[in-house]
């Protein structure tokens, strides 16, 4: 996917004036909200199975390639072949071979985040396979030529307008507002493919270690066709998904729809282990597992390895007033909402990203739902800091910040010019808040008052008070 | 009814205000409000005159060799023992949580800013908490509801001591509004940066207040109440943005109010 989060301000401005973008915003956000808290209210032991999903998480970082070894081991002897990409590149290589290889021409594929990093899609447009997105969402935005804009809710941003006049352009069904008749001519589309695709192409939600298993969690059942009726599958993962053992799984399983869509239990658990094997009724022939590390093995190394944990369940969107505001597209890549203010500058470098530390009001709200207990805000202010260390601020803030450094240090000086900031704004505002302040406050004052400076700071009115002199 | 002052019986309480850069030079009333009501509970308060800002405009803002001056100044300002008094969750949460990361590879601050950190409280979670105040004896009357600024609310778990004093005051009529803990958009450096999307947040939280029908909207933080009062003040709407200590101390005037 392309990168352009040090857009960030332009595309929230854009988003904020989108008034389809800010309806639907409001209905989905608010509605995977409600769910959530009533599923967490209704789940006496989510606070300990957050404990206990991040105490698994930070065992798995602290051991990754232990966990990692094994992982591929057990899935290799059960007839799975494991690759593993360093970079986006090495992983677009890798995909497009494993496609001329197995001579499959059309794929369907089903929602994975990991593969948009990679621009999976063009790598295989560019061997000269068709891909075929299947999840409703995705399928929605593919035939719209965009990129997802929410991780559980892909085409959030759509209205059910535009995806009737998209079906009717490309599907060529007739025009109707109806729901299910929208997603009954998505489904005749998509199962025709599904039946004539070579390959089958998914995310996955964990790597279970003891067994090999690749776990995909969905709501569409398209992940399962996928796995099952195309002769190849193909897993793209990232590294860090991987879980230690079998017995693990129910504690993230329990997690993961309660935070992501309110859910209690998703409504499809696919647990894929290795092909298919003599009289088995089903599963795929071939069976590929693609590990992505793309900048993880870095991330791992330092102190934002926490980031890791995350099994992209999207409630730090859903609960951002930020993300509310402004929707997943304007921070310019694949992850958007807190998860992606952070993850973000660390996957493609801090430059290319340095807005996006900022696209927070470190409210907090993030680290509270989050259901593996990611300290995002702490994350958000340690890359501010990294964005200064790294020479990456603009000289106008850093003179700025010595500026008040330099008056803060001295009691008096700052009392001087409260004195004086309080003789001129009483004399200019006659006390009433200021309407409008030169840049960089001026976007401040374009639709809010700011305070008069006090005529008699209190430092003052305290010596006064007090009989001191000086 | 009973009446507890939650006075020392030993005798008067020394207590440390540290009344901040933003309320010393744009709402000094509130800092005075917060001295009377620490005084009506016992306490005499010192106020040492040279401390500045917390340093919390340069640490969010990821400037930490500004904010590490400014934190160094601020426990050179607070050298004696005893609470720390503050009417600003964000303040205190900053001294609480912000320090200690300023410090963590400097051990010997690093103590100190802890021990600092331990004595640090906002106004009402020191009233109710520590002084074990339920009747405020304030003389305030009007509807009013209140915002929990985040840092207050997330950053101390500050939730039930506010509403516990505002329900307590006689002639108030406490309404809690709908998303009371959702961010007023402010963020400091939030909103200079993003004006917009802070702007849009901000109309979301006055439409919350609004929909109360309540005449004050109350908070722990000037901050907050910098931002939403605004708001009301650019669109004149006739609710007034005041901070706790203020109806605390029993202002009713709409002089002093942080809007
Ligand atoms: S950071 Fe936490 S809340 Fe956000 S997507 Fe990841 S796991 Fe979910």
């Amino acid at each position: 996917m392309e990168l352009n989060a040090n857009a960030f301000g332009r595309n929230a401005r854009k988003a904020l004036l989108d008034k389809t973008l800010q309806a639907a915003l409001g209905r989905t956000t608010e509605r995977f909200l409600a769910h959530r808290d009533a599923a967490v209210a209704a789940f006496p032991e989510f606070e300990r199975t957050r404990e206990r999903a991040s105490r698994i998480k930070l065992d798995v970082l602290d051991h990754l390639d232990t966990y990692l070894l094994r992982f591929i081991e057990e899935a290799e002897k059960r007839g799975a072949i494991v690759h593993v990409a360093r970079d986006a590149a090495q992983a677009r290589e890798i995909a497009a071979r494993i496609a001329r290889d197995e001579g499959v021409t059309l794929a369907v594929k089903s929602k994975s985040m990991a593969s948009e990093e990679i621009s999976f899609n063009e790598a295989l447009q560019g061997a000269g396979v068709t891909v075929v997105e299947s999840d409703l969402g995705e399928f929605i935005i593919q035939l719209a030529g965009e990129a997802p804009s929410h991780i559980i809710a892909p085409a959030v941003h759509k209205s059910r307008q535009e995806i009737s006049s998209l079906f009717e352009r490309h599907l060529g069904g007739p025009r109707t507002d109806s729901i299910p008749e929208l997603v009954g001519m998505a489904r005749r589309h998509l199962r025709a493919k599904f039946l004539s695709a070579g390959m089958g192409v998914s995310g996955g939600n964990f790597l279970v270690a003891d067994t090999g298993s690749v776990v995909l969690v969905t709501n569409e059942g398209n992940g399962r066709l996928g796995t099952v009726l195309p002769r190849v599958h193909l897993a793209v993962v990232g590294i860090e998904k991987v879980i230690p053992r079998m017995s693990d799984l129910p504690t993230f399983l329990r997690l993961l729809p309660r935070s992501a869509t309110g859910q209690a239990i998703s409504s499809y658990v696919s647990i894929v282990t290795g092909t298919r094997r003599a009289g088995d009724p089903e599963g795929p022939e071939r069976m590929h597992i693609l590990l992505l590390d793309c900048g993880r093995s870095a991330i791992l190394e330092g102190k934002y390895r926490e980031i890791l944990k995350c099994v992209r369940c999207a409630a730090c969107l859903n609960v951002c007033p930020v993300y509310q505001s402004v929707g997943g597209h304007a921070y310019g890549w694949v992850y958007s909402g807190p998860i992606g203010a952070v993850l973000t500058p660390l996957l493609v470098g801090l430059a290319e990203a340095v807005a996006l530390p900022d696209a927070s009001t470190l409210c907090g709200a993030c680290a509270d739902v989050c259901p593996v207990k990611i300290p995002l805000p702490d994350f958000l202010l340690e890359l501010r800091s990294d964005v200064r260390e790294q020479g990456l601020k603009t000289p106008g803030e850093i003179a700025a910040m010595k500026g008040y450094a330099g008056v803060m240090r001295r009691a008096g000086l700052l009392e001087a010019i409260e004195r004086i900031a309080g003789v001129l704004g009483q004399f200019f505002t006659k006390g009433k808040g200021i309407g409008g302040l030169p840049y960089p406050f001026s976007g401040w004052t374009e639709r809010r008052d700011f305070p008069a400076p006090a005529a008699l700071p209190f430092r003052k009115q305290w010596k006064i008070r007090r009989g001191v002199t000086r | 009814m009973t009446y507890t002052t939650g006075m020392d019986p030993k005798g008067p309480i020394p207590v440390s205000l540290f009344f901040t850069c933003l309320a010393d030079a744009f709402s000094p009333g509130v800092c005075s409000a917060t001295v009377e009501v620490l005084e009506r509970f016992g306490a005499t308060v010192r106020v040492p005159l040279s401390q500045t800002c917390c340093g919390q405009p340069a640490f969010n803002s990821g400037n930490r060799k500004e904010a590490r001056a400014m934190a160094r100044k601020f426990l050179l300002s607070f050298p004696d023992d005893g609470p720390i008094v503050t009417p600003s969750g964000s303040c205190a949460a900053m001294v609480k949580h912000g320090y200690p990361v300023l410090f963590r590879d400097e051990p010997p601050t690093l103590a100190r800013a802890r021990a600092v950190g331990e004595r640090i409280y906002e106004l009402s979670q020191y009233l109710v908490d520590v002084l074990g105040v339920t009747d405020p004896k304030s003389d305030f009357s009007g509807t009013v509801t209140y915002h929990d600024s985040c840092h207050l609310r997330r950053g101390l778990g500050v939730v039930s001591a506010p509403r516990k004093l505002l329900r307590a005051v006689p002639g108030v009529e406490f309404i809690e509004m709908e998303e009371s803990d959702r961010c007023c958009g402010f963020g400091g450096v939030f909103s200079l940066k993003n004006p917009q999307i802070s702007c849009k947040m901000t109309e979301r939280k006055v439409e919350r207040i609004l929909a109360t029908g309540a005449s004050y909207v109350t908070s722990g933080d000037l901050g907050c109440l910098l931002n939403i009062g605004g708001l009301i003040s650019r669109i004149g709407y006739p609710v007034k943005a005041i901070h706790l200590a203020e109806i605390l101390a029993g202002k009713t005037a709409g002089k002093g109010g942080a809007g």
